[in-house]
């Protein structure tokens, strides 16, 4: 040990502060990467745990094999459990990469994950197209219903509904609640300036009209 | 007034017969249609309490899974009307309004919008002097007596006769007539958009200053005010090859495009507005010169009750907003003729 005493108090104190959840967080990362590499802190880190345990209930007092045992096969369950969105090298030979490793594989994934949740929430808008499909009249009405259990998507060229197209242009998307295009916005409010002359009288759909366009906004 | 009790009487009358036939829904136009007098008394006295009462609530607009609220207050002083209209959600802004003039502001942005709206004139000429197509084109019902916001409500259905337009569900004060709530219905009588006061004061005092004196402090504000142009469909070289039954032609501006939150982009080239009336709803007929960079996709959308639809004419760029079947948009858009 080449640390010296002091080094070593200081990350006694750190891991006891981890322990209790109040470790600084860019301490934290610090504190974790010394108890991969130093055996000796894994012990403290035990040690800490086990008192902690045993002050909250004798019952959990109990010899380190013990601990060890059901950690190696906590680890043994995690790298069998099937890796969900990730592609197959990774998910073979994650657990014997370093934490970086995993870090990488996932802003690989997380891009994937919100791409593919998109396409799922696109699906689920309203959308029709002009020139009308020969289906019009139906389309109409579908188009009507604001029925957000039945998910209603009607793309009338082509059936490719993926990537390039939505995810290039979403802001000419309507939802049932906003309206992601300030061009359309634009003709919207100059359609409801007009709203006090119909026949409910000015308030209703003034007032209406008023309170609504603050929600686009 | 002096039409009040008979009147009540026959929508009573009116009432039985709805609830007899057991059918809401179903209740056939010939039996239990008020007549065009009771119509006209009726929607006279929700659009007379709406010019002539003081009032202070929270107003909410919801449809399509979005819901907005707003902060209300509506003072009267003889023929003098003022409001103030503070939304609850999304960016600040209220909106203020004195008479015909309504100035909309947005704090953050310090960006203040006055508009001149020539909206208290156009209904009751339109109304009043009896040439009314409302009781063509709709059919009013008087439902169950309901309760809104802590009052005691009429309640009217408003059923299209034709498939050009949407229904409605109105809940009026029994005490004032005022309106406290409005549902738009599809064509399946599904509710696509509500407005409902969630709390309302009828019968307030009025505080016309506070209205005046908030239209005053725009100091440290850009106040835009757009100009609108009065011009016709015809002068400016088109016409609708046939109308749309039941709407007829109420205004034609020529416009600046900048509704507001996007005061501070460069002037478009004006749009021409031509707006066509049923009595109570509206549709907007946009026109303006295609151009490619900002015209790429000819689109159908809706929020709420409010079709949009966009299509492009030859070298035009043609654009239907209203509260209607979409259908009702595509007869609009179909019957622009170009006449140069």
């Amino acid at each position: 040990m080449s640390t010296g005493s002091e080094m070593q108090t200081t990350s006694a104190e750190e891991l006891s502060a981890l322990v209790d959840g109040e470790l600084q967080a860019d301490a934290v990362s610090a504190a974790c990467g010394r108890w991969r590499n130093d055996a000796e802190s894994r012990a403290t880190w035990h040690a800490y745990q086990l008192i902690g345990d045993v002050l909250r209930s004798e019952d959990l007092a109990s010899d380190a094999a013990r601990d060890a045992a059901f950690l190696s096969a906590l680890r043994g369950r995690l790298a069998s459990e099937p890796v969900v969105l990730a592609p197959q090298p990774v998910a073979v030979s994650a657990p014997a990469r370093s934490l970086a490793a995993g870090r990488r594989s996932w802003s690989w994934a997380a891009p994937t994950a919100v791409a593919a949740g998109f396409v799922a929430v696109a699906g689920v808008l309203v959308v029709t197209r002009s020139p009308v499909p020969p289906a019009a009249p139906a389309l109409a009405s579908a188009g009507a219903a604001v029925d957000v259990s039945r998910p209603q998507v009607v793309f009338a060229p082509q059936p490719a509904v993926v990537n390039a197209p939505i995810m290039a242009e979403p802001s000419r998307v309507a939802t049932g609640q906003l309206i992601r295009d300030a061009g359309l916005d634009r003709y919207l409010a100059a359609h409801k300036h007009f709203a006090g002359s119909a026949a409910l009288g000015v308030p209703s759909a003034f007032l209406r009209s008023a309170t609504v366009d603050a929600a686009g906004r | 007034m002096l039409l009040n009790r008979p009147l009540f009487a026959l929508t009573l009358v009116c009432a039985a017969l709805a609830w007899s036939s057991g059918a809401q829904a179903q209740a056939s136009a010939a039996e239990s249609s008020a007549t065009p007098q009771q119509v006209r008394a009726w929607l006279t006295r929700i659009h007379q309490a709406a010019n002539t009462r003081n009032f202070q609530g929270t107003f909410v607009v919801s449809g399509g899974g979005a819901v907005a609220s707003a902060r209300i207050a509506h003072f009267c002083e003889g023929v003098n009307q003022f409001e103030r209209i503070e939304s609850l959600d999304g960016q600040a802004r209220h909106v203020l309004r004195h008479n015909d003039v309504v100035q909309t502001v947005w704090p953050g942005k310090r960006v203040a919008l006055i508009e001149q709206r020539d909206m208290v004139a156009s209904f009751p000429a339109l109304f009043q002097a009896g040439d009314d197509k409302i009781t063509e084109f709709y059919d009013v019902f008087k439902q169950d007596a309901d309760r809104v916001a802590g009052h005691e409500a009429h309640v009217l259905w408003v059923k299209p006769r034709d498939v050009h337009r949407y229904g409605y569900r109105l809940w009026a004060d029994k005490a004032s007539g005022l309106l406290l709530r409005a549902d738009v219905l599809g064509e399946s009588s599904e509710v696509l958009e509500t407005s409902a006061f969630s709390d309302v004061v009828i019968g307030v005092k009025p505080q016309p200053e506070l209205v005046l004196h908030a239209m005053k402090k725009l100091e440290g504000y850009r106040v835009v005010r757009p100009v609108l142009t009065a011009t016709s469909l015809e002068a400016e070289g088109w016409s609708l090859r046939e109308g749309v039954p039941g709407f007829r032609q109420v205004s034609c501006v020529k416009r600046p495009l900048d509704g507001g939150a996007a005061v501070k982009e460069p002037a478009n080239s004006p749009v021409l507005q031509t707006i066509y009336s049923d009595g109570l709803t509206h549709v907007s007929v946009f026109i303006e010169p295609f151009n490619p960079s900002r015209h790429t996709r000819e689109l159908h959308a809706f929020v709420g009750a409010t079709q949009t639809l966009m299509r492009r004419h030859g070298e035009w760029w043609v654009t239907v907003v209203g509260d209607v079947p979409p259908g009702t948009l595509r007869l609009f858009a179909g019957a622009l003729e170009r006449k140069k």
